[in-house]
């Protein structure tokens, strides 16, 4: 072979090894902000309430140990029922009354005393100033319920979001009163 | 945005006050409006650039075309320089037109320089009637009209000021997925992002001195006030109480920030200084409080309250007395702005969807702006003539503007996203 093809052959290599290695690279713009999820920035803990969950025994059987030695409760993280609430009300209806009781009970006996924040939420209606303070105003009426039952005041916090985090997209009284509600979410 | 530019204004000619007279007797009278043709900008070096005549006459009739003051039209004409003196101007082909004003404008562009003249000219009179001459950069030239307009709605609508052409308006856009603050032209040109904090962000506000933005933002956790000045990139945290730090807006003077906080039990309004200290509580109810105005007299607050049950709209003297209720008509009635001329507040009335009215500030006159679709957020120009709002047609969100009498009814927001909550700056 001659030298000049050996060397353009080689040269074709290389470029072929270059272009090969520089298919498959993305150029990667430097993110200057967080991602523009806002879950992410949102304090939320990684267990969200799922609001048709039933509720889970709190304290798990200890397991049978052939040694007599007493083994500590794994503490279990509480699944609280969301409720929801009538168009522009910030009351108790007897249903959301009904999961309040259930719930309390369940942080009242609970064994690791977790704390958690009530957020109350509002639907796509209404303006979006005066529904920040409409879902304080739920987040409020849920946890003072919370606290005549017996629950202490300290282990529970509150948040509104207003309009601005629906849990259901949609425009329709369905997505709406699935919108108007207190969630429970725990607090590390 | 900085301004690089040397803006040099020389004053030929001062408007002759007979002149002006005339045009407010034309508007008074409404029998017709008065008619102003510009001419095709002439390049002084006989270059053609179809670019720069295209913005701007886009920029000048869209300003003059929405102030109110008259109707404005493109006239095609031979565009040969030097034909600015009222001597060189022939005016009678413009009066069989039926125009009662003329702008001729001329410009030079060396590499990115750029100097700028317009004229306006009484047609029937055959006078000079304005004239200003620009030196700035090609970048300028959408100012530097804005300027000028600004300038003849002030010379036609002399008791109303100036136009407010070169104004901003700050709004939230979802563009970027979240929402954050962006500001634009009022126009919406130049628009761009100006927080990045991928959280939720609401209510952006103008100081009165156009340099700072008030708005709310849960990037810490909660939804505290922030002051962002905007020449640098920094929020400075002004009120993160326990609750809500909601709804921000400013004092006349620029000195204090009325808004709402739930730190005492329930939404209530106080005022604080601008650096968040000293808070003075106005209201004492367990009623919702929120979204407080000043007038702009400094004298009263618009605030809106459901103390009767449903969010009405209720204005109290500075020092929390004297509460009377403003909205009468419907039963939801939210988001006050107070005209900086002081005699009219804009709101949203929720009618099936939400529509712009306004309302004297004495209750009475009540008047609806908007008929479809859903309208919400009103907010004032600077000089009080026209009103940007949030507009939901279908499944888009948009900042339109209108006239202060719900006439010209224009989308102005660009880009992708929905743009809602306006604030426009003062000029």
């Amino acid at each position: 072979m001659k030298k000049e093809t050996i060397v353009f052959l080689m040269a074709l290599g290389m470029t072929a090894l270059l272009a090969g290695g520089c298919a498959n690279k993305e150029v990667v713009k430097a993110e200057e902000k967080p991602a523009p999820t806002v879950k992410q920035e949102a304090p939320k803990a990684p267990e969200v309430v799922a609001p048709k969950a039933e509720p889970v025994t709190p304290v798990p059987e200890p397991p049978k140990m052939d040694e007599m030695q007493a083994v500590k409760a794994e503490p279990v993280k509480l699944v609280l029922e969301t409720v929801y609430f009538d168009f522009d009300k910030s009351d108790l209806r007897k249903d959301a009354r009904d999961v309040l009781n259930k719930n309390a009970d369940m942080l009242i006996k609970s064994a690791d005393k977790a704390k958690y924040r009530i957020e109350g939420n509002c639907d796509e209606r209404g303006s979006a100033e005066y529904n920040l303070a409409l879902g304080e105003r739920r987040a409020k009426s849920v946890q003072q319920y919370l606290i005549t039952l017996g629950v202490p005041a300290d282990r529970l916090s509150i948040i509104s979001y207003g309009k601005e985090k629906p849990a259901v997209e949609g425009h329709n009284e369905a997505a709406w009163s699935k919108n108007r509600r207190a969630d429970f979410v725990i607090e590390k | 945005m900085k301004l690089l530019a040397i803006l040099i204004v020389l004053l030929f000619f001062s408007a002759s006050h007979a002149e002006e007279g005339r045009f407010a007797e034309v508007l008074a009278s409404g029998t017709r409006q008065v008619r102003l043709a510009m001419d095709t900008p002439a390049n002084r070096e006989n270059l053609p650039f179809p670019e720069i005549n295209k913005e701007m006459r886009e920029t000048f009739l869209f300003d003059m075309n929405m102030s109110g003051t008259v109707v404005a039209f493109a006239r095609d004409s031979a565009a040969s320089p030097g034909g600015l003196s009222a001597g060189m101007v022939d005016f009678s082909p413009l009066l069989a037109e039926g125009y009662d004003l003329l702008v001729k404008s001329e410009y030079s562009l060396k590499g990115e320089n750029l100097v700028l003249e317009y004229r306006l000219f009484d047609v029937i009179n055959k006078k000079l009637l304005l004239s200003r001459r620009y030196l700035g950069t090609i970048r300028e030239i959408r100012y530097f009209t804005h300027s000028f307009a600004n300038e003849i709605v002030g010379v036609i609508d002399r008791a109303g000021g100036k136009g407010c052409f070169t104004s901003k308006i700050v709004y939230i856009t979802t563009s970027s997925g979240n929402k954050e603050i962006a500001i634009m032209d009022w126009d919406g040109h130049n628009f761009r992002q100006i927080t990045r904090n991928g959280s939720i962000n609401l209510n952006p506000v103008f100081s009165p001195d156009g340099k700072e933005i008030l708005f709310t933002s849960y990037k810490n956790g909660n939804p505290d006030l922030f002051r962002r000045p905007l020449s640098s990139g920094v929020d400075l945290k002004i009120s993160s109480r326990k609750g809500l730090n909601i709804t921000g807006s400013w004092s006349p003077d620029g000195k204090k920030i009325v808004l709402s906080l739930s730190k005492d039990g329930n939404s209530e309004i106080y005022t604080i200084d601008k650096n968040g200290d000293n808070p003075v509580r106005l209201t004492v109810n367990p009623a919702i409080d929120v979204s407080p105005v000043f007038s702009p007299d400094g004298a009263f607050i618009a605030f809106v309250s459901d103390r009767l049950g449903k969010p009405q709209i209720f204005i109290m003297n500075v020092d929390g007395g004297n509460v009377r209720r403003l909205t009468t008509l419907g039963s939801y009635n939210v988001t006050p702005a107070w005209s900086p001329r002081g005699d009219r507040i804009a709101y949203a009335s929720m009618q099936d969807g939400f529509q712009i009215h306004t309302i004297s500030v004495d209750g009475s006159d009540d008047r609806q702006l908007t008929a479809s679709g859903n309208n919400e957020n009103p907010a004032w120009s600077p000089d009080g003539r026209l009103i940007a709002y949030s507009s939901r047609q279908g499944r888009g969100e948009a900042i339109n503007v209108m006239r202060a009498n719900g006439e010209g009814q224009t989308r102005v927001s660009q880009g992708n996203g929905r743009a809602t909550q306006p604030s426009w700056s003062f000029p």
